[in-house]
């Protein structure tokens, strides 16, 4: 039948086709994603009212005058950071760890990769409540554990102290995140070569050089996407901090997002809340791009 | 070098494991197992336990008796013993495990269809401005929900979708469009053409290839979609609180969290039953999902 058309209109027709597939998915993003992220970089340019009924004054920008001279800003983007920092670090070296692991022939292995679904499908929030609770001072598992090892003497309240509530929280966070990561890693893991690595083993490659020379280039394009959505996770936290915390002690565990829904809809600053969307907005944005640039170039060797 | 060994061993070699390997290996299962079960275990002793059992020093982790009446409290608002208190989040968990099914389900029928016929055509009909269209739907991943929840506030009150289950349907879209277009793109790309081309030669036109050629074949990939969108749809909760006043179960767990002298035990039961249809959905259909999430997740 395709015989009755000539070539470049088959080709414009199924491009039209194409385009009307895909219309009502581009349309969706374009109305649920670019309409809201003007209307946010508008409203970070103005002294919206705090009922939002209108854009208010137009002020430039103010806001982000007012935002990169304050203090609260940035002894948040500081919290991010650690907060971010360890949580990408535990929560890959854990991940990978865990995969390796698992990888291993052993009795009762399905089991152990059950376990490892738990954490990941467990929602954030829940999460949050539920190590909330496990570090709680006064009737906490993790309390009865560390006394139990007699590690500890006495029950602590970690989360109400802000020398250890970021910590705790980064772990909570890193529970659910390496799971994640090592579920991803273990698939990557099964589909390398056994022969691959009995051939480093002949050649009187160590484990460290196996490691080096043959797993972690085979992971490589894993270890960079997980790496990547890490980064991405660690950014956009809410939820955990959110349950666990809500930002307290004082500001010990304010990270961009609690401060940003605290500006919006606590204090109702929308302007300034706008702008502090808009500026972890951008960050998360290049904070991605150039972590990808910078992955994917050593891979380009390969 | 038995923990090296452990690790980095042959992966098909259990025989020739020595005693000191295995006693390694299963060292670190053990930990292992403890990483992940402590904390869950602790949640369903609590759940399962009088306040006065929990609020004992030092806790005990195989407690001497056990009680339902949590799980009875939170399911029908009330109990029969003074010692539990009653809980509005009884007469709400209920409902709001329903919200959270009907949001989730109508999530998962509308982006199958939606992202399934773009991925679909982002795979096999490229037009002009495909190839940026797929990049802005990865690109999509790292903006922030928090970044752009004022304009669906305020428009969500103006159209009156506010505090229904509509405001959540239309914002979820937001990252499970994305994720289902990236996950059904790599699942049709890796389907063989050929069926097409054949179906193509016998004059079946480009839908009717689609729906009696393709969608057959494609059922693992849309099912593993499925399920991670229905993932997505109940554990948020950012739009949900925003949006909503505690519809979902996420956000009514919160809620239930910040009232004056809570029964933890109550929340540890009804945490316990807000886990278990995601974790019970990913184990039943492992499989599927675990091949399309490294998809997913963007290559």
């Amino acid at each position: 039948m395709t015989t009755s058309y000539s070539n470049g209109s088959l080709v414009r027709d199924d491009a039209w086709f194409g385009f009307k597939m895909s219309s009502v998915a581009a349309f969706m993003m374009a109305a649920l994603l670019v309409i809201p992220s003007a209307l946010t970089v508008i409203y970070s340019l103005h002294n919206v009212p705090a009922n939002g009924s209108s854009f208010g004054e137009f002020v430039g920008f103010r806001n982000y005058e007012i935002i990169f001279t304050s203090s609260v800003f940035w002894r948040s983007v500081w919290v991010t950071l650690v907060f971010s920092v360890g949580f990408v670090v535990l929560s890959t070296v854990i991940g990978f760890a865990m995969a390796l692991l698992l990888n291993q022939n052993f009795f009762g292995r399905g089991v152990a990769r059950a376990l490892l679904i738990i954490p990941w499908a467990t929602p954030w929030l829940v999460i949050g409540i539920l190590w909330k609770w496990y570090a709680d001072g006064s009737v906490g598992g993790l309390n009865a554990l560390l006394v139990g090892l007699g590690l500890t003497s006495e029950y602590k309240n970690f989360l109400a102290d802000p020398n250890t509530a970021l910590f705790i929280a980064i772990i909570a966070a890193v529970w659910r995140q390496a799971s994640f990561a090592g579920i991803l890693l273990l698939a990557g893991l099964q589909t390398l070569p056994s022969e691959l690595y009995e051939a480093a083993e002949l050649d009187g490659a160590n484990w460290l050089q196996r490691l080096q020379n043959v797993t972690i280039p085979w992971l490589r394009p894993v270890l960079i996407t997980v790496t990547v959505l890490n980064i991405i996770y660690a950014f956009l936290q809410f939820d955990v901090i959110f349950a666990m915390t809500q930002g307290g002690p004082g500001d010990a565990t304010q990270v961009l997002s609690v401060l940003i829904y605290r500006q919006l809809f606590v204090v109702t600053q929308i302007g300034l809340g706008s702008a502090l969307a808009v500026v972890l907005g951008v960050a998360a944005l290049i904070g991605g791009l150039v972590t990808v640039k910078l992955l994917y170039r050593g891979e380009s060797a390969t | 070098m038995t923990i090296r060994s452990l690790f980095f061993g042959k992966p098909g070699g259990r025989g020739s494991r020595s005693l000191a390997q295995s006693i390694a290996l299963y060292g670190a299962l053990i930990v292992f197992a403890l990483w992940i079960l402590l904390p869950v275990w602790y949640l369903v002793v609590s759940s399962l336990i009088t306040p006065q059992q929990l609020g004992s020093r030092s806790f005990s982790f195989f407690p001497s008796s056990i009680t339902f009446d949590n799980y009875l409290s939170v399911l029908t608002g009330s109990t029969g013993g003074a010692g539990f208190g009653s809980t509005d989040v009884g007469a709400r968990l209920l409902p709001a495990i329903g919200q959270s099914f009907f949001v989730s389900a109508v999530l998962v029928v509308l982006n199958l269809l939606v992202a399934g016929s773009a991925a679909y055509a982002l795979s096999r009909y490229p037009f002009p401005g495909s190839r940026q269209f797929e990049l802005a739907v990865i690109a999509t991943r790292v903006v922030p929900a928090i970044a752009i929840i004022g304009p669906f506030f305020v428009a969500f009150r103006v159209i009156g979708v506010l505090n229904s289950p509509w405001a959540l349907i239309i914002s979820y879209n937001v990252f499970t469009l994305p994720l289902a277009i990236m996950i059904l793109k790599n699942y049709f790309d890796q389907m063989p053409r050929e069926i097409e081309e054949a179906a193509k030669i016998d004059g079946a036109g480009r839908l009717l290839t689609l729906w009696i050629i393709i969608l057959p074949i494609a059922k693992p990939g849309l099912v593993a979609a499925g399920v991670l969108i229905f993932l997505e749809a109940w554990s948020e909760f950012f739009y949900s609180l925003v949006l909503t006043n505690q519809l979902t179960v996420p956000p009514l767990l919160a809620g239930f969290q910040s009232v004056q002298q809570f029964n933890w035990n109550a929340l540890a039961a009804a945490t316990v039953m807000s886990m278990l249809p995601p974790v019970l959905l990913v184990m039943i259909f492992q499989r599927n999902v675990v091949g399309s999430l490294t998809a997913g997740v963007g290559k």
